[in-house]
């Protein structure tokens, strides 16, 4: 019954998962056009965003109908709310990998990233791809397992961020103030667009149980 | 076979009650059209002004238009009876007729237009009990009973009834009003298959069903007791529902009058 419905829910899951395809690409794009300083890399991140900005729009449309035509109750309502919360945080993720690609597009042909530091900004940018990959995963099976090991991925990001910074800060460090505030900048979107990633998991938590997780113990369970 | 229903400042009158007055509106074919309202606003008035069922109540009249595709319903020397048959209507109360088997109750319109033959009969009775969603339920017990079915059951089969005749239009009075809420999915469901044929219009006191089933909702209201009712505003569903142009149709479906 209500086959029409069910669709169109269907679709708001189908467009998250769309959405995590592209921003989980975005952000292994940004970092290579980082790392290699590939202008063409770092444009096509900016302008493939332009995408992920039209499913969140489109998906928000959807949802307000849903919501306003089909007066969804139990998992139903929750998938429409949850969907609204995961595309604004997958919109975000978008959005800090056009920041990646705008750091290294600004930088053109310099590279951003001294050579000591690449092997932690290439780590980060590994485990930040993984992250948003996964969270898109979690959105397509509704697997909770999978959303709690999303917290440890995170973990690794923020041990890295707080790496870099120490390296930054160190005496060592001899590049100058404004490479410093570009490499903090770089440090802080993937540790921000980590943590869209873990609230996506936390809806879906939310979504498959009623019940919200706690972020921290959640973190303690995985 | 759906056609367009248009409306040109059609008025209704009971005696010397203006009930509606001035509704402009086009119905496009094989869509649902909702017609919503509070009470007494004059949108199952105008309902029965569009099959000729408002003049059957003696001292009721209609002035304005209303075309069939071109076809002037109140034109002169159009019979209101093959109106009706072209325009079938389905009711608030299920109301099969009580003595009929399941079989002679979807029968009855085909036969009363002279339908004979019996393999006819038969194909259009299955055809109409399935384009109702209920050949399954109903097929071993064809000869029982109408009345011996539940509140769904019985509205599908006056669903059926009022296709069996193969009319253009369906009118649908407040369909769900005496059904549980399955029997209302059921019927909502069926809806939604039934406009791939048929040009359905729906008046309902059940502003969720009209966001649910309908592609075009018109709100109706009166400006006070004594007042006609008026059309505010026809537009898609899902517009009325999420941002209405009118501000007292979102003063309506937002529950802050009516």
């Amino acid at each position: 019954m209500r086959d029409n419905f069910h669709e169109r829910l269907a679709e708001v899951g189908d467009g998250l998962i769309e959405m995590s395809r592209l921003v989980g690409s975005a952000v292994s794009k940004a970092t290579t056009a980082l790392l290699d300083a590939d202008l063409e890399a770092a444009e096509s991140v900016i302008l493939a965003d332009e995408q992920v900005n039209a499913l969140y729009r489109q998906l928000d449309d959807v949802a307000v109908h849903l919501l306003a035509r089909q007066q969804p109750v139990a998992t139903d309502l929750r998938a429409i709310v949850t969907g609204l919360r995961m595309s604004s945080d997958l919109e975000r993720v978008g959005d800090y990998a056009v920041h990646i690609a705008k750091v290294a597009k600004r930088k053109y042909p310099a590279s951003v990233v001294p050579v000591e530091l690449r092997a932690i900004i290439l780590e980060m940018g590994q485990a930040a791809t993984r992250i948003a990959v996964k969270a898109g995963t979690v959105i397509a099976t509704r697997d909770l397992t999978l959303a709690a090991q999303l917290l440890s991925d995170d973990d690794t990001i923020d041990d890295l961020h707080a790496e870099l910074f120490a390296r930054l800060l160190s005496e060592n460090f001899e590049h100058g103030v404004e490479a410093a505030v570009d490499l903090a900048l770089l440090g802080r979107y993937y540790e921000r667009l980590a943590d869209h990633a873990v609230s996506v998991s936390h809806a879906v938590t939310y979504l498959v149980t009623g019940e919200h997780s706690d972020p921290e113990s959640y973190a303690a369970d995985a | 076979m759906a056609k367009r229903i248009t409306a040109e400042g059609v008025g209704a009158r009971y005696g010397s009650l203006q009930a509606i007055e001035g509704v402009t509106l086009t119905i496009e074919p094989k869509s649902v059209t909702a017609l919503i309202g509070p009470s007494g606003c004059g949108k199952s008035t105008f309902l029965r002004t569009l099959n000729r069922m408002h003049e059957v109540i003696p001292g009721a009249t209609v002035t304005g238009k209303v075309l069939l595709d071109n076809e002037d319903l109140y034109g002169e020397g159009v019979d209101a009876v093959a109106v009706r048959r072209t325009i079938g209507m389905v009711f608030q109360r299920p109301n099969p007729f009580p003595t009929m088997s399941i079989f002679d109750n979807v029968a009855a319109g085909l036969r009363l237009n002279g339908v004979k033959n019996k393999q006819l009969v038969e194909e259009a009775v299955e055809r109409s009990l399935r384009g109702a969603n209920l050949w399954n339920e109903v097929k071993d017990r064809l000869g029982k009973p109408g009345a011996g079915m539940s509140g769904g059951q019985q509205q599908r089969l006056c669903i059926a009834r009022a296709i069996a005749v193969e009319p253009q239009v369906l009118l649908m009075d407040e369909p769900c009003s005496a059904l549980d809420p399955i029997s209302t999915l059921a019927i909502e469901d069926l809806m939604s298959e039934l406009k791939d044929r048929y040009t359905i219009v729906i008046v309902t006191h059940n502003m969720q069903q009209a966001a649910r089933v309908s592609d075009s909702t018109g709100f109706f209201t009166i400006d006070g007791p004594g007042q006609p009712g008026r059309l505010v505003e026809i537009d898609a569903t899902e517009k009325i529902f999420s941002n209405p142009t009118e501000k007292r149709t979102e003063d309506y479906i937002t529950g802050r009058f009516g």
